[in-house]
């Protein structure tokens, strides 16, 4: 990993001061900084390159074209897919909702189907899959995770001869637990074969190298401003024996074959599923984003995380005033939860902003079934990256010590 | 962001009124309106009487941050005694003062302690989230 001076020149957000403290921002898991490379390789390619792709033949278009499928590539060799299987989206929720529609649109399900899922979700892992099961008159069954923490050998026994789709996170982003996908799905496949399997990547994808060739999911989504890129690019990869049994999702421009008043034939993948003029600027930053991570290594930056989230919980746990979420060892990577006894979260987050510059974030970080799970209504979470360092967690405990004299 | 005001955000006497359980239950035969901050997870259940057009009883339940829970419980004991009429002009100096506009500060003696709440952007909401939902009880509004 490199030095923190050396991550503030990457991340000119890092020398920011707030209320005259430097930043620290521990707020990773809503969105990660954007490194200047970034910017200069959107700005670079939006200045001199831009154009519609796919369509013209001039010089322009005929670069941006290269500009976004080159992006496409990049994507499939860092989660090694194949180069069709990649989707470009607007993000993790557009690509779930994606998923949950086409497949209810396409008669994979039968009606007597189930879908399953968990309570340690994201609303947007969640709510898709309700509202599809409503729309379609499918079956949805949910995992009730004890206490908000996963256990495989419990969620196993959710699985029914009926079970026809399972979608499920990778890494929570309220508690940080790592679920054991790889595992799962191999359990999962040796019950049953035919279970579709849906995962949701938007925190494991940043944090942990990922193979969906070793995983064997069907699908994953993930979003590009959680792993350095801009906001408004994500990925739905898919396996091309679904996504060519789909329908496609979104109908316009450049998703079409032939067209005619006697109906309509949908170009191949991965165009089927892009209608409309897509986010090139957005691709391109995201290439670069994966350029940098590849460049820090997912191995290491996974071992990074592993290590500052333990010392980080060891750290939390000696603040008698507070009460920590989720399982508390080494199943859990770059997100912690929290609340001050007594506090409400969002004084706890004010507070430590206006005070001591750190940013982190509170609310029910759209997962209101496990707030429930932890009789909760919002909770404090802290989530690292790359440039977070143990010192960080060092002021992080100050602050916090600062904002319990105040408010207890 | 904004350093001045924080001492005053915090003072003891929005501590105080964070803490004061007296405005804190259920009331029988109210009206009720119940008022959300759907992005914080915060919620809050108004119970208002109103006899001979006065506000006889007001009460909230539900939960929230510091701010949230003093502003409810200020205006409570605020608004008791009050006229519908007194109430609504109330309201719309708070409405003001929460947006940074002019307002009159007679009428909402005490509560401009949280006069500054216009500067802290990301906080307004949870001030005003008492009062957004006394407007639905008072007029059948939810903002
Ligand atoms: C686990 C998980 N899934 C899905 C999402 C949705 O991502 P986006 O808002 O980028 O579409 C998030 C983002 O908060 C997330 O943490």
């Amino acid at each position: 990993m490199l030095s923190s001076k050396e991550y503030e020149e990457i991340f000119p957000a890092l020398k920011r001061k707030i209320n005259g403290h430097k930043l620290i921002y521990l707020d990773n898991a809503a969105t990660t900084l954007r490194p200047k490379e970034v910017m200069d390789a959107v700005n670079e390619y939006s200045l001199n390159h831009h154009a519609n792709v796919h369509r013209s033949t001039h010089t322009l278009a005929a670069e941006a074209t290269k500009y976004y499928e080159d992006a496409r590539s990049k994507v499939a060799n860092f989660i090694n897919s194949e180069t069709e299987e990649v989707i470009f989206t607007k993000g993790a929720t557009e690509s779930l909702n994606l998923v949950a529609y086409s497949i209810a649109n396409s008669n994979i399900l039968r009606s007597d189907d189930e879908i399953l899922i968990s309570t340690i979700e994201h609303h947007a892992n969640f709510v898709p899959w309700q509202q599809i099961a409503k729309i379609f008159n499918l079956k949805i069954k949910y995992y009730p995770a004890k206490s908000g923490i996963f256990d495989l050998s419990d969620f196993l026994k959710h699985i029914t001869n009926k079970t026809r789709l399972v979608s499920i996170t990778a890494l929570s982003n309220v508690t940080g637990q790592l679920i054991p996908v790889n595992t799962l799905i191999k359990q999962i496949r040796n019950i049953r074969q035919d279970v579709i399997l849906v995962v949701d990547g938007a925190q494991a994808v940043p944090h942990l190298p990922i193979d969906v060739k070793k995983m064997d999911c069907d699908f994953i989504a993930f979003s590009g401003h959680k792993m350095l890129g801009p906001t408004g690019i994500g990925v739905l990869y898919g396996k091309k024996r679904y996504l060519n049994e789909m329908t496609p999702f979104l109908f316009g421009g450049e998703m079409i074959d032939k067209v005619s008043t006697d109906g309509t034939t949908f170009n191949v993948l991965p165009y089927k599923f892009e209608a409309g003029t897509p986010n090139v600027d957005g691709a391109v930053g995201l290439a670069k984003a994966i350029e940098i991570l590849e460049r820090i290594g997912m191995d290491n930056i996974q071992e990074h995380e592993k290590q500052l989230t333990s010392y980080a919980l060891k750290k939390l746990k000696e603040l008698d005033f507070l009460e920590i979420f989720g399982p508390q060892d080494e199943t859990q990577q770059s997100i912690i939860s929290f609340n001050m006894k007594g506090v409400h979260p969002h004084d706890v987050a004010h507070l430590l902003n206006d005070l001591t510059g750190i940013a982190i974030r509170s609310g029910h970080h759209c997962a209101q079934p496990l707030m429930k799970e932890f009789g909760t209504s919002a909770t404090c979470r802290i989530s690292f990256y790359v440039y977070n360092e143990e010192e960080d967690v060092d002021k992080l405990c100050e602050g916090l010590n600062k904002v319990w004299e105040w408010l207890k | 962001m904004v350093e001045i005001g924080l001492e005053e955000l915090y003072s003891d006497i929005i501590l105080d009124y964070a803490k004061n359980e007296r405005y804190k239950k259920e009331i029988q035969d109210a009206k009720k309106a119940e008022g959300k901050n759907l992005s914080c997870g915060d919620e809050i259940t108004l119970y208002l009487k109103v006899k001979d057009n006065i506000v006889k009883e007001i009460t909230f339940t539900g939960h929230g941050c510091i701010i949230s829970q003093a502003s409810a419980s200020m205006m409570c004991e605020y608004l008791e005694g009050k006229t519908v009429d007194e109430a609504n002009k109330i309201l719309q100096e708070i409405i003001n003062m929460s947006q940074g506009k002019e307002f009159d500060k007679e009428l909402v003696d005490g509560i401009e302690i949280f006069s500054d709440i216009s500067k802290f952007p990301m906080r307004t909401k949870c001030f005003t989230l008492a009062w957004h939902t006394l407007d639905d009880a008072l007029n059948g509004k939810n903002m």
